[in-house]
């Protein structure tokens, strides 16, 4: 190992939304240098059984930004510990431990983007992708009172995708939220967006 | 002694499998003569003795059908293929481990497309494979893969689609314009093994409205 | 969502699929390791007809075992770095489960109890009957044994 003279990096946090997770920190500056860091590791297994093994991220093993995205890394939901050095040339800093393990089951979910259009008697509807481990659920129901409320599992990403047929003159209304099957979580419901069959999209 | 290097006599042995049939192919080398002859043998993981295959010893093409063979959904096996050549050269290699249940990739699913006036009806017909129930009947796709099931889509005017899926096999895409075409795909799933067929595709077009006429 | 629901066992956030993925990004290098084909651990005798109740106790001797015998000491010998990713997550998903198994321990469970446990040995003393090292390569190669084993219980 290099003599450890460079500052090791420092204020490591987590910042994950909608399952993706990116670790950040300080940049270690030495000004007129470029700086690579080194990102590693270790799940609760690891740190419990063979706390000596750490694991190199898979895109971080170095990188000359101050961040990381550690999505692909984190595949259980267990507490993850993640560490940093910077390195310069030969000179290597000593480790930063993130502060507290980072669990993925902590992460933000958003209410997903939404497009509602209708083609003729059709009410077609678009949803972002956020990835394989994301449901959406969508509802939907005619704007009218007692009006039932439909419910469909959509996990189609990024392409428009038919709801229902629309009777004639009636209007629609549909909101959406995410569920997240390895976390068992939900997001908060998107705002609802209505659809009239002949006229244009409603403001609520 | 030195060990002859007979590698050029064989290589790529693997098994290729699909809907079950599991077909053991192999290559030979790239300046290997042409009076080679193959023999084949196969053998359950965990047990001790190798097979021959009947119909596959001394042959001179390259692959080998081992779908009866190996066709226990529980067990694993391997095979291996001994190269002969003429002038007394001989090479023998074996398969990675082999699992049908894992290996096996699945073919697009048997479809009939009924266009309609206003709707298009698609009827998919159940994928019989070589796999053998205890009482001997052969296994369906749908038997062997409990979570199978179908996925269907419909392009319309290119800018969006509708979907329907499940594990029945009668679907109905209604509501459509008549006298138009339409592009149906449709394919297998097996979540928990992700596995996905290929689609079978319908180009079809929805009947003209003559009620009016 | 999906989970796993073995007899009274039930065991969410743990998603099937990323498990076979991660090991099949090292199938092919573990098992072509394991050079003896003519011994199988995880055999018949051990996996099947095993019943819902049992395979609470079962699965949990199992993955107690491999977090503690077979996971422990294999990795230190893999330096390939696409293993110790792929192993990472196959450890880690096998240690959420085996931590949310809590079978009953009432007296009435003990025959089914037991007749897990004659399983477990079965396997255990196949383990113990090879070298130590190639035993370790044997049990990790046959995850895909235990992940096809554990399907039945996926909903």
């Amino acid at each position: 190992d290099g003599v450890a003279v460079l500052p090791a990096p420092q204020n490591l946090s987590v910042q994950s939304t909608n399952m993706k997770h990116l670790l950040m920190w300080s940049p270690v500056i030495v000004p007129g240098e470029i700086i690579y860091y080194f990102v590693e590791y270790q799940g609760e297994y690891e740190s419990l059984y063979m706390s000596h093994i750490w694991i190199p991220s898979s895109w971080c093993s170095p990188t000359e930004c101050p961040e990381c995205d550690i999505t692909d890394d984190i595949t259980a939901t267990v507490p993850y510990k993640l560490r940093v050095r910077a390195t310069l040339g030969s000179q290597t800093s000593a480790w930063s431990t993130l502060p507290h393990p980072f669990n993925r089951n902590s992460t933000t979910l958003t209410p997903p983007v939404m497009e509602v259009t209708k083609d003729g008697f059709h009410l077609v509807i678009k949803l972002e992708d956020l990835g394989p481990q994301f449901e959406f659920l969508v509802a939907y129901w005619r704007r009218e009172p007692g009006a039932k409320e439909h419910v469909q599992v959509v996990r189609s990403r990024g392409i428009p995708v038919h709801l229902e047929t629309m009777e004639p003159g009636a209007a629609y209304c549909v909101k959406v939220r995410t569920f997240v099957k390895v976390i068992g979580r939900h997001s908060p419901s998107s705002q609802a967006e209505c659809v009239k069959v002949q006229g244009e999209t409603l403001p609520l | 002694h030195i060990a002859e290097d007979t590698s050029d006599l064989l290589q790529h042995v693997k098994f290729q499998s699909s809907n079950f049939e599991n077909i053991l192919t192999w290559d030979s080398g790239p300046d290997s003569a042409s009076d080679v002859v193959y023999s084949v043998e196969y053998k359950r993981y965990g047990e001790r003795e190798w097979l021959a295959k009947e119909g596959c010893q001394r042959i001179t093409w390259k692959s080998c059908n081992l779908t009866t063979e190996t066709g226990n959904l529980t067990e694993l096996y391997y095979a291996r293929v001994t190269a002969l050549s003429a002038g007394g050269q001989s090479a023998t290699k074996m398969t990675d481990r082999f699992s049908s249940l894992q290996h096996t990739t699945i073919k697009p699913p048997d479809v009939t497309c009924i266009p309609k006036v206003r709707s298009i009806q698609m009827i998919v017909h159940p994928t019989s494979t070589p796999v053998r129930a205890g009482d001997g009947h052969r296994l369906t796709l749908e038997d062997v893969f409990p979570d199978l099931f179908y996925r269907l889509e419909l392009q319309v005017n290119h800018t969006y689609q509708m979907h329907l899926g499940g594990k029945q096999r009668d679907y109905e895409f209604i509501g459509l314009t008549p006298d138009t075409e339409f592009l149906g795909t449709i394919m297998i799933f097996v979540p928990t093994w992700s596995k996905e067929s290929a689609p079978y595709v319908c180009r079809v077009k929805t009947l003209p409205d003559r009620t009016w006429t | 969502g999906q989970e796993f629901q073995f007899g009274p066992c039930r065991v969410e956030g743990v998603a099937l699929q990323e498990l076979w993925e991660a090991f099949r990004a090292m199938k092919d290098i573990v098992q072509a390791k394991d050079n003896i084909t003519s011994v199988r651990l995880l055999r018949k005798e051990v996996l099947q007809n095993v019943s819902d109740t049992e395979s609470c106790y079962l699965l949990r001797a199992l993955l107690k075992f491999y977090l503690n015998t077979v996971f422990k000491n294999y990795l230190d010998k893999a330096a390939d770095s696409r293993i110790r990713k792929s192993f990472s997550t196959l450890a880690n998903n096998f240690f959420v489960i085996a931590s949310k198994l809590q079978p009953s321990q009432e007296k009435e469970m003990f025959s089914i109890s037991e007749s897990a446990r004659r399983r477990f040995l079965l396997f255990q003393r196949a383990f113990k009957q090879l070298d130590i090292q190639a035993a370790q390569t044997k049990a990790f190669g046959e995850v895909d044994i235990l992940l096809t084993w554990m399907e039945r219980f996926y909903q």
